[in-house]
């Protein structure tokens, strides 16, 4: 008489809340999830293999458009991963302008997984306030290269040119009132007890877990590791910065909220110390007009806002182009956690999981 | 006077009609409000794409403003004629019947949800005064010398019936959920019916501390009573009352944060999902009429309805005053004001608050609101019995 029947609902590819092309295949009873499956792969454009056919100067465009949300970590990754193969020393001055620019974009990345996170919970508003700021952080970019998404902001060896005139006063303006801003969000959100009891408790990996699943950025500081290469392996001019690097233990929703909003605190704190501290001098090292490698290979890493954001490149003799090219994307690892932490839960904390998570599919897919 | 049945026939026609022109017009504007007002919530304009722009019926006007060096006066109202646009446009829309819904019942559910969110207005009293709210002159025809009162019926168990006919407006949900034959919305429906079964006894509990301090079911002489022959202590239940009673109105209508039966993010439209043009329309008209019954039955029972005080405490004002002081004369204006103000609570909760879980909207329900609301009871059960 009670036939028990799981439901089998896809979540995406075109769905109001994934982010995105993500598919999720998920198997209900009632409203628990028994089963999940991230289906990738809508968004693959095949950037390794593209950029295996391009010269290291051209590369660096197509490393926009992988985690289109942080154009210019994945920009840093790519020109320092090379400068490391070829041995190049990046000015001073070049640094400081790459960590400023990298610190804004962790900001407005970590504003648009805020805005996203809570319009995903039913918060409508956080979503505008953040992209209020979100706007300012590109109208620099816009006015530094060009761009506001798509910044292809470096080059290799340093800039193509130095700071427009006025950059400096207009990024003072915003850094002015960014962190009244983020109080703004947090009265909305932090102390609401519908958002706690939606985010405190939900979608919990333990760090055990996150290291088994190679799972880093926030969510793996939020389980109390306190993990994070700009401290480990400081490159760019992040070893002359002070910032702290906020951990939480609670491993939920809510501490990757907390973790995720002292970050932007702790940004503020690093683009602050890059404005005040901006050394003179040139901002492009000497290059020669073409690069041909020697054979080599090279890893590099970054601390992406999503995570760690490697680059793996293999250089053969003579040649302009990257022999091998690979990207450690930290939306793809970190989408693999994804079922361990929603398996057994109701569907409503599927969206919350994937918010907290902070998948951008382009990074995912390459 | 006693009337003739052809006056009676006719003068309810009247009303009826006018009932439903007001309720018409009422409805598209709080969709208009509905975007002002999260707009200005949002730092952001709202519509603003209808009128006030340069061009158009409105735009000598506004350009005349404008080379004054002022916004135009009317600058909040801005995109207000796009709730006319906002009908048309789902007027117009392609009915689409998905091929393998059950059809019959796919047409039937959005009228079964419309109807009965209509038919509730027929118990409201709008103007409790045996005045009415005007005369028609003599030289009308049939009516002329009647009394154009502020209520449709005033039936002895007013109350009754709107919360059995209000309760029949889910079934519309759960159908329309069911007969769409398609995921999200069977989800949707579900949710609703889970939920409306489960904020029912709440919310029926927490207007029987009104019924029970009155002793009545008719909507006009609670509404009456409520205001102006409350001891003190009454505004203590009334006060809990209002905020439980507004909670589970909020359950009731399907709005945040309790908009899980149409939660965008994780059921794409919810139970409308495969509905298209004025047949969604009509889901939306209901909402919005249910929302208008909710802030109603608030504004009349708790917050002191015709009279300027809440809770009860008119009745103190009339104690120290004196029955025929203006500051205790009835009035639709002070109804009216209360009303918006409820509506405006509505939209002004949807712009600030995330949504609840499925289960946490249960713990809600059953383990916090039913208990309080027969504590409540019991508050108001004993003032009835020590002090009235």
């Amino acid at each position: 008489m009670f036939k028990n029947e799981e439901m089998e609902i896809n979540l995406g590819p075109q769905h109001p809340s994934t982010h995105g092309v993500l598919r999720v295949k998920l198997r209900l009873d009632g409203e628990t999830v028994t089963h999940c499956e991230p289906i990738i792969g809508y968004l693959h454009r095949g950037v390794e293999k593209i950029c295996e056919d391009k010269t290291f100067f051209q590369g660096q465009v197509w490393t926009d458009r992988m985690d289109y949300v942080a154009a210019i970590s994945n920009n840093l990754g790519w020109a320092e991963s090379i400068e490391k193969l070829f041995g190049i020393e990046v000015p001073r001055r070049a640094r400081y302008i790459r960590t400023m620019l990298t610190e804004l974009n962790r900001i407005s990345s970590h504003l648009l997984w805020l805005g996203t996170h809570a319009l995903d919970i039913g918060a409508m508003t956080v979503f505008l306030y953040a992209f209020r700021e979100r706007e300012q952080i590109l109208d620099l970019f816009e006015a530094f290269c060009g761009a506001r998404l798509t910044t292809t902001a470096f080059r290799i060896g340093g800039l193509r040119e130095d700071l427009p005139p006025g950059f400096l006063k207009q990024a003072q303006a915003f850094q002015d009132r960014f962190l009244a801003c983020v109080d703004e969000y947090e009265t909305l959100l932090t102390e609401n007890r519908i958002w706690k009891k939606r985010t405190v408790g939900v979608a919990p990996i333990s760090a055990e877990d996150c290291i088994a699943y190679g799972v880093t950025g926030p969510v793996l500081r939020a389980a109390g590791v306190a993990f994070d290469i700009r401290k480990a392996f400081p490159y760019a001019a992040y070893d002359e910065m002070e910032f702290d690097v906020p951990t939480a233990t609670a491993a939920d929703t809510y501490a990757r909220y907390q973790v995720r909003v002292e970050e932007m605190r702790q940004s503020h704190r690093i683009v602050q110390q890059c404005i005040d501290k901006l050394p003179e001098g040139p901002v492009m090292a000497k290059l020669p007009k073409v690069l041909k490698s020697e054979v080599g290979e090279v890893y590099h890493a970054i601390e992406a806002p999503k995570g760690e954001l490697g680059y793996y490149l293999v250089g053969e003799k003579g040649s302009g182009n990257p022999y091998r090219f690979h990207v450690r994307a930290p939306s793809f690892v970190n989408l693999q956690a994804l079922p361990k932490m929603t398996e057994g839960k109701l569907l409503a904390d599927v969206i919350a999981a994937i918010g907290t998570l902070d998948v951008v599919l382009g990074e995912v897919d390459r | 006077m006693p009337m003739t049945l052809t006056q009676t026939v006719v003068m309810a026609l009247i009303q009826i009609v006018v009932l439903l022109a007001v309720i018409m017009a009422v409805v598209p504007i709080i969709t208009f409000a509905e975007r002002k007002v999260i707009g200005y919530v949002q730092v952001r304009l709202g519509a603003t794409r209808i009128a006030g722009g340069h061009v158009g019926i409105t735009g000598p006007i506004n350009r005349a403003m404008w080379a004054l060096g002022r916004v135009p006066v009317f600058s909040i109202l801005r995109g207000l004629p796009i709730f006319m646009a906002d009908g048309l446009k789902l007027l117009t829309k392609e009915d689409v019947i998905p091929e393998k819904a059950d059809k019959l019942v796919f047409i039937l559910a959005p009228a079964i949800c419309m109807v009965p969110a209509f038919a509730v207005f027929a118990a409201i009293t709008f103007f409790p005064g045996a005045e009415g709210l005007f005369t028609f002159p003599a030289s009308f025809p049939i009516v002329g010398g009647l009394k154009f009162m502020g209520f449709l019926t005033d039936i002895n168990v007013g109350l009754l019936y709107i919360l059995g006919v209000a309760s029949v407006g889910v079934y519309g949900i759960v159908l329309g959920g069911w007969a769409s034959n398609s995921k999200y919305p069977l989800l949707g429906g579900l949710r609703s019916a889970a939920q409306i079964v489960s904020y029912e006894v709440p919310l029926s509990m927490s207007l029987l501390v009104p019924v029970l301090l009155v002793g009545s079911l008719s909507f006009r002489e609670l509404s009456v009573k409520l205001a102006t022959e409350m001891p003190l202590v009454a505004a203590v239940p009334l006060f809990l009352g209002f905020f439980f009673y507004l909670t589970c109105g909020f359950a009731e209508t399907n709005r945040v944060p309790f908009d899980l039966a149409e939660a965008e993010t994780e059921l794409v439209s919810g139970f409308h999902t495969e509905y298209t043009g004025m047949k969604m329309g009509f889901f939306f008209l209901a909402e919005y009429a249910n929302m208008i019954v909710v802030s109603a039955i608030a504004a009349a029972f708790f917050l002191g309805g015709h009279y300027l005080l809440p809770f009860g405490l008119q009745s103190q004002l009339i104690h120290a005053l004196g029955a025929g002081h203006a500051l205790n004369q009835p009035s639709i204006l002070f109804f009216v004001g209360k009303v918006g103000f409820l509506l405006f609570v509505f939209l002004w909760i949807r712009a600030t608050l995330p949504r609840y879980r499925y289960d946490q909207l249960m713990h809600v329900g059953w383990k916090f609101l039913i208990p309080v609301t027969l504590v409540n009871l019991f508050i108001a059960a004993a003032i009835k019995f020590v002090w009235m």
